[in-house]
């Protein structure tokens, strides 16, 4: 949701006032490691991918399994955060839910990105009528209030659990998220096509995918690099928010919105089993928006 | 002006159609149909052939479309095929609930974003500044609904049900027909919490940017001017700086419309509203094609009205901004 307030100007690319010495890169990383929130942010992600990768190790027991004879359990050191109806133990499913959260949220990303950045760069680039279909048929995306469009592409693949569940949800937001990118790339490749250098490409006689390839694509990296942080946010908020409409990954495969859910039925005399998922979403979600933020701050150090 | 507003109220007309026509064909290629869920278990092929040809459904799906739009223009939304109900008699006893929820969200947003992001940008820098931004840095990290089951946790269940988990009591005036109760406190009761759980995340986000607006021009030469012609620092604050402030952030209010239908169905889901949310889920989920499509088409317009709006407000904020 934050990226909204994105920088669209396109040639404030890889830090416009760094030193001659340091490279631009080399720039942005400097300035993104004296920023305590984006490192705070990195931090959290970073510790969330090792729960993901590693969730089969430290989780302690089976996030599915149930146990008939243990459910509701309160908070003990047994079950660190309690037993849901089922029994299932919360902590394991939590750690679980981590690999359906962050799968789906950098997966659908970088879906979108990989299908809209050329969108949008073609588009750009070539003008005319290219550009009036490619952006026509984003427009159509973006004229859906992304919620309907994502909800009804649920209904139509037919929500089911495990890895193929998954991937519907990816796929639904995924494309609801493709137009994001074309436009800011088209914006971007808009005003770089105009530049000197690419006169110079062109008059050289370097073919038009080098260009876009070598010339255009480096130039509009920056704002792909926040939007794309910053999404992950949005499509972690989303991929829950499809799970607790009963749309996302089906069960047993454990998924943060759906528990969240499941659990507010009972939210009377287990509070704990709501709220356990909900700090789960929101600390995931905070760590891509500081990381994302902490990026265009060291990116782009003009809007600071 | 004029000429410009029914030119954009023209313009309205090719983009609901187009909305409702993609939605018509999607949910027409969603696997399985209303007909079994109608007939259930006395479900037999003979039967269900003849309830297709009763509700239309055995014909093209663009013909479909154009018998839908036909009786539309009549002022005939259809028939619910699972409960035989008028759709737009269902739309309209919901529509009030939802546009409450809506409209207070955007309220509360604005009482919190507003005073956030001012003392933000004046004090840049300092505790207060930290305090703002921290905190909208966690309302845009919080999702509606878990926001929700908060309040749930504090105001229902901790204060022994001060205000209601669930349901709804009509403002004064809003119930459309005889049959629903209205009371001003009843319906106070039930808007609070959920209107807090929407607006808050749009808090979060028009603060982050209204505060670097601010910032952005009160460094401007006329804050400066107006400063220098003696003005006290109210009037320079909201009369020249805050309504310049205010164009990026009507903006982006704007492209949040999309999220707040989606909050609105999320959060009326958690707290058991009859609003159009949980009218057009439950109506996508049983795919009652006819309810979906009155639904898609309240949001269609609801969502090009308010971009009008949007437009329109920048001519208020900016009277430089004209459009002929």
């Amino acid at each position: 949701m934050g990226e909204a307030d994105l920088p669209v100007t396109p040639d404030v690319a890889w830090g416009a006032r760094a030193r001659p010495s340091a490279s631009p890169l080399v720039e942005g990383i400097r300035r993104l490691r004296r920023s305590t929130t984006a490192l705070l942010g990195a931090g959290i992600v970073a510790v969330l991918l090792v729960v993901a990768i590693f969730a089969d190790v430290l989780a302690p027991r089976s996030p599915i399994a149930s146990d008939q004879t243990h459910t509701f359990e309160r908070p003990s050191w047994d079950y660190p955060l309690g037993t849901d109806q089922l029994g299932r133990d919360m902590l394991s499913r939590i750690i679980h839910g981590t690999r359906i959260s962050l799968l789906v949220g950098v997966s659908s990303v970088l879906l979108a990105l990989f299908v809209g950045v050329p969108c949008g760069m073609i588009a750009g680039f070539y003008g005319g009528r290219v550009d009036t279909v490619i952006m026509r048929a984003m427009d159509l995306i973006l004229a859906f209030p992304i919620y309907l469009l994502a909800i009804i592409l649920m209904v139509i693949f037919t929500p089911t659990a495990g890895l193929i569940g998954t991937m519907k949800v990816t796929g639904a937001i995924a494309i609801v998220r493709i137009p994001i990118y074309a436009r800011l790339v088209r914006g971007s490749v808009l005003s770089i096509k105009e530049k000197e250098y690419i006169e110079a490409s062109r008059a050289l006689g370097v073919r038009d995918p080098w260009i876009l390839l070598r010339h255009v694509l480096p130039n509009c990296l920056a704002p792909i690099i926040v939007t794309t942080t910053l999404g992950i946010a949005t499509s972690i908020i989303v991929e829950a928010t499809l799970s607790f409409l009963g749309l996302g990954t089906q069960p047993p495969t454990p998924s943060w919105g759906w528990d969240l859910k499941a659990n507010v039925a009972f939210i009377q005399a287990n509070a704990w089993l709501s709220l356990f998922p909900g700090i789960a979403i929101f600390v995931t979600v905070l760590g891509f928006n500081l990381f994302g933020d902490g990026l265009r701050d060291a990116l782009d150090p003009r809007l600071k | 002006m004029r000429t410009y507003i029914l030119r954009r109220l023209l313009q309205i007309v090719p983009t609901v159609l187009m909305i409702t026509f993609v939605v018509f064909v999607m949910m027409r290629s969603v696997p399985g149909d209303p007909v079994v869920s109608l007939l259930g278990d006395a479900y037999t092929e003979e039967d269900a052939v003849k309830a297709r040809e009763e509700y239309g459904l055995n014909k093209p799906i663009v013909v479909q479309y154009g018998i839908w739009l036909g009786k539309l223009v009549q002022g005939d939304w259809g028939v619910s095929i699972l409960t035989g109900r008028p759709v737009l008699q269902d739309v309209l006893i919901r529509l009030p609930v939802t546009l409450e929820l809506i409209v207070l969200s955007m309220a509360v947003a604005l009482a919190i974003a507003v005073p956030a992001a001012i003392i933000g940008a004046l004090r840049q820098n300092t505790w207060a500044d930290y305090t703002a931004t921290s905190v909208a840095m966690i309302g845009v990290s919080i999702p509606e609904f878990f926001i929700g089951v908060l309040l749930l946790l504090v105001f229902s269940i901790g204060l022994g049900g001060f205000l209601p988990s669930s349901g709804w009591i009509y403002l004064p005036g809003t119930c459309p027909t005889v049959v629903c109760g209205a009371s001003l406190w009843g319906n106070t009761q039930h808007v609070l919490m959920p209107a807090v759980a929407l607006g808050v995340g749009r808090a979060a986000i028009l603060t982050r940017l209204l505060r670097a607006s601010m910032l952005e021009v009160i460094r401007s030469e006329y804050v400066t001017t107006a400063r220098a012609k003696g003005l006290s620092e109210r009037p320079v604050i909201f009369k020249h700086a805050l309504k310049n402030a205010l164009i990026p952030t009507v903006t982006v209010m704007g492209l949040q419309i999309g999220f707040l239908i989606g909050g609105a169905i999320v959060v009326e889901t958690l707290f058991a509203m009859p609003g159009l949310g949980t009218f057009g889920i439950d109506a996508i989920i049983a795919r009652d094609y006819q309810q979906v499509q009155g639904f898609a088409l309240l949001t269609a317009l609801a969502f090009v009205i308010m971009n009008l709006i949007v437009d329109l407000t920048y001519t208020f904020l900016d009277p430089r901004i004209r459009y002929a």
